[in-house]
């Protein structure tokens, strides 16, 4: 029997590590709550939403406004994904339905390798090689327009990649189906392949829109972090990652815990966006 | 017979000239098909040329702007000045123990995990499905937040400071969905002939898993692991408070040291005239995770033939 | 009778692979013609030619004629495929209607083919009745073709093929994939067929052949290439075939 007693003990550990593995994402919304718990239990919360600036360091009258910084996330996510989506999807439509089938692998190689470059990488180029050009049109370079485009570009691969496996799992029936009917390549991908393969791209997009809500690096370093709302694309704008990365290092006390918040506000929207889109996925087994 | 074995592509059903004869005679939609063709090839055509355009322009650069810094002493000298002048020995030498450190903690979690979803629990187990969404929950959490999260509970409440230990655990957490993912598609890839064989040869499960199940799926998890290592090697914002800046050589897990993404961050934002050593620096890490990208894609296709070899 | 489809010496290879070698055979105008005989003898393969299907498959290559009664080639290098595929049909072995609504599933095709939207409503409903459909779905035009059964699948991408009025249609062993009663169903709408336009046929049934068929076509491998080895009237080639495989095929001792 002693033989069992080895799977017995084998089937508590590793179920001890599964159990840790799906804990730890517990465990960090806790350690964000009670990070922001000074925050929240003193009722300074509502002020992040009334407060007109960000001055959560000034002595005579701190201002907790982060209304500023959440339209900064939005609107360069909104940028990125404007850039992206529509350029990977088409992309992903010519690798699917004209790339002789020689190149396919190699696109796909190249974005795959291109998925992988460090978002501080992306960051540094856009610092080294857009500001300055944006700059040149218009002055001052570090902007809403500048971080837009690099988040865009950084996630184009992720949306080509996930819009060309959602293509390529197309049914070939139905492909096949259009053949016999004599239908036409435009046709085929615009009323065929693309309905069908919709959720895959829309899942695809919303996965990469998530990852630039939670992108800080590519971000940070071209946006000009000034914490006022834009007056237009070419202004300076400050996403609530880029606060936090910038101000962790200095912060104490409660502007600690304000950061905390604004970490549980980002992680709350994101898992918004991926509840959507398990619903939207899946809408009877999220009922249940 | 075969059938169909792909899509429409580059197979240019379109690519006749119209025909001559009278019943098959080009007609004025055959014309505006033709047309529609074209037109949808040339706009995605463009939108992927701009594509990898672009994203070879930005490699472009950065090869151009780190290239002609790097050199043997820049890989394993001191950093001086801040950074301005010197190399990136020490900056190395931390990357590499964090990621030690990352791995160390996250494949045994990883893999024990999948192990347990695939092999000890039934799919629609309400602990499984638990585990499950807790994986996917947990890689959509964004790297910052790993940052404050790892700062808060390494650094402070497990009292490991600003250290090597501490970074590497925070990635850990960060890259843990991906090798669960990837190690549960890889172990459930395999066909259950493999189970049912070995328990009727009456071995016990951990021997099965041991001798046979994880043998078989071990290309796959290696996937998972070069894949853990390019993301954790990328990271910088879950770094920057849990790993911290020193530039010294590290001197053990305890020790504070800077990652080679921080050591860019760093050069770039805080240090004037640090951009040239940092585009160097960017260039390595890009290498880096070029040459793991492309470990982990040839991996990839050698398990895809095995499998589809075995078939 | 006069020949819809004159084929000489067709052959289909994928690579270094040879499916069919030499095929010729004449289709008849308004007839049902069946291919017969085992599996993996190119009977599919020579199917897919007729309508350039082969053609989005890399590395095949078709070669021989395919003469319509005006002359032209189907293999022919100057032709407008997908107009020969509107006068030239097919209905596969599993039923593939496009996962949108039944309507749809007419409008795109038709619309492809210059046919105005209005035209669509019309068109549809009488190839549905022509199929016994339109009764089973009326009321729902616009729900998803993918909830019908695969019987009724099968019937609508057979009134969809019709649609287009083509003057041949091909089909693929349609009954294959369905269960017994679904596939009587079909078959006697394929059997209905019979005068209004030319069927080809492929089918593992021999009974089915022998039901419908005017024309039968045995194909059979020769050195690893399928071909055709005997042709003839239903009647006659089941009551006396002339090729010993054939024969024995035929009377269900082998194949």
């Amino acid at each position: 029997m002693c033989r069992s007693r080895i799977d017995r003990i084998a089937e508590v550990f590793l179920g001890a590590a599964a159990i840790l593995a799906g804990g730890i994402v517990l465990l960090i919304v806790g350690f964000l709550f009670y990070g922001a718990s000074p925050v929240l239990q003193s009722g300074e919360f509502p002020l992040l939403f009334t407060d007109r600036e960000w001055q959560p360091t000034s002595d005579r009258e701190p201002q907790f406004g982060i209304v500023p910084m959440l339209v900064g996330s939005v609107l360069v996510t909104v940028l990125a994904g404007s850039i992206a989506v529509p350029l990977g999807v088409a992309g992903a439509v010519f690798h699917q339905f004209y790339l002789p089938s020689l190149f396919k692998k190699w696109n796909r190689r190249a974005l795959e390798l291109l998925a992988g470059v460090p978002s501080v990488v992306f960051g540094f180029w856009g610092l080294m090689v857009l500001v300055p050009a944006i700059n040149r049109m218009h002055p001052p370079g570090q902007s809403l327009l500048a971080a837009g485009l690099v988040l865009g570009l950084m996630i184009l691969p992720m949306v080509a990649l996930t819009s060309q496996v959602a293509l390529d799992s197309v049914p070939r029936e139905h492909l096949q189906a259009a053949a016999g009917l004599g239908i036409g390549r435009a046709s085929t991908i615009l009323r065929i392949a693309l309905p069908c393969a919709r959720p895959g791209i829309g899942a695809g997009a919303v996965l990469a829109i998530a990852r630039a809500v939670g992108e800080t690096m590519a971000v940070v370093m071209v946006c000009g972090n000034i914490a006022n709302l834009p007056g237009s694309i070419f202004d300076p704008i400050r996403p609530i990652t880029s606060t936090i990365v910038l101000e962790m290092g200095y912060a104490t006390e409660s502007h600690k815990a304000l950061l905390y918040t604004a970490g549980l506000i980002l992680v709350l929207v994101i898992a918004a966006l991926a509840g959507w889109l398990a619903f939207h996925r899946n809408p009877e087994a999220v009922a249940k | 017979m075969a059938g169909i074995s792909q899509k429409p592509g580059g197979g240019g059903e379109m690519t006749e000239t119209p025909s001559k004869s009278a019943m098959l005679s080009a007609s004025g939609f055959s014309r505006k098909r033709r047309f529609a063709d074209l037109a949808t090839g040339i706009v995605t055509g463009s939108a992927f040329l701009l594509t990898l355009g672009v994203l070879a322009w930005i490699v472009w650069d950065l090869v151009r702007m780190g290239l002609p810094q790097i050199s043997g002493e820049f890989l394993t000298g001191d950093v001086k000045e801040a950074g301005r002048s010197g190399g990136i020995g020490p900056v190395l030498a931390s990357t590499f123990l964090v990621l030690l450190c990352c791995m160390a903690a996250a494949v045994p979690l990883g893999l024990g995990c999948a192990i347990w979803l695939s092999e000890f629990v039934r799919k629609d187990s309400r602990w499984g499905r638990l585990v499950r969404a807790g994986v996917d929950l947990l890689a959509a959490v964004p790297s910052i937040v790993f940052g404050l999260f790892g700062m808060a509970f390494f650094c402070q409440v497990l009292g490991m400071g600003f250290s090597i230990l501490a970074g590497g655990l925070t990635l850990a957490c960060m890259i843990l969905p991906i090798l669960v993912r990837t190690a549960l598609s890889a172990l459930n890839a395999l066909p259950d002939h493999l189970r049912l064989s070995s328990a009727a040869l009456g071995m016990t499960r951990t021997a099965m898993l041991k001798k046979v199940l994880i043998p078989a799926a071990l290309p796959g998890i290696l996937v998972g692991v070069t894949l853990g290592v390019a993301r954790a090697l990328a990271e910088t914002a879950a770094l920057v408070f849990t790993s911290g800046y020193s530039t010294r050589w590290p001197s053990g897990l305890g020790d504070s040291g800077r990652a080679l993404s921080v050591h860019i961050y760093d050069l770039a934002m805080n240090i004037p005239n640090g951009s040239a050593r940092a585009s160097a620096s960017a260039l390595v890490l890009l290498l880096l995770i070029l040459a793991i990208s492309y470990l982990a894609s040839i991996l990839t296709d050698r398990w895809l033939q095995k499998q589809t070899g075995t078939k | 009778m006069s020949a819809k489809l004159r084929i000489t010496d067709l052959s289909v290879s994928y690579g270094d692979f040879a499916a069919v070698r030499d095929v010729s055979l004449e289709v008849l105008e308004g007839q049902i013609t069946a291919l017969v005989g085992p599996s993996g003898c190119g009977k599919s393969s020579f199917l897919h030619s007729l309508n350039r299907l082969t053609d989005m498959i890399p590395g095949c290559r078709v070669t021989g004629e395919v003469k319509l009664p005006d002359g032209t080639d189907l293999c022919g290098p100057y032709l407008d495929v997908l107009s020969l595929r509107k006068k030239v049909g097919m209905v596969f072995q599993k039923p593939n209607p496009f996962p949108h609504s039944i309507r749809k599933n007419f409008e795109i095709p038709l619309r492809e083919h210059g046919i105005s939207k209005r035209e669509v409503p019309e068109i549809m409903e009488r190839n549905l009745r022509e199929v016994g459909l339109w009764g089973e779905v009326s009321d729902r035009l616009h729900k998803s073709a993918l909830n019908l059964s695969g019987g009724q699948q099968q019937r609508l991408c057979i009134a969809r093929a019709l649609a287009l009025e083509p003057e041949i249609i091909l089909f693929d062993e349609p009954c294959s994939a369905l269960d017994p009663l679904a596939s009587g169903v079909v078959e006697d709408h394929i059997a209905a067929l019979r005068e209004k336009v030319t069927v080809v046929i492929v089918t593992h049934n021999l009974a089915q052949a022998r039901r419908i068929a005017d024309r039968v076509a045995v194909f059979w491998l020769q050195d690893g290439v399928g071909t055709i080895v005997e042709v003839g009237k239903a009647k006659d080639l089941f009551a006396s075939p002339a090729h010993p495989d054939a024969a024995l095929y035929l009377s269900g001792m082998r194949g």
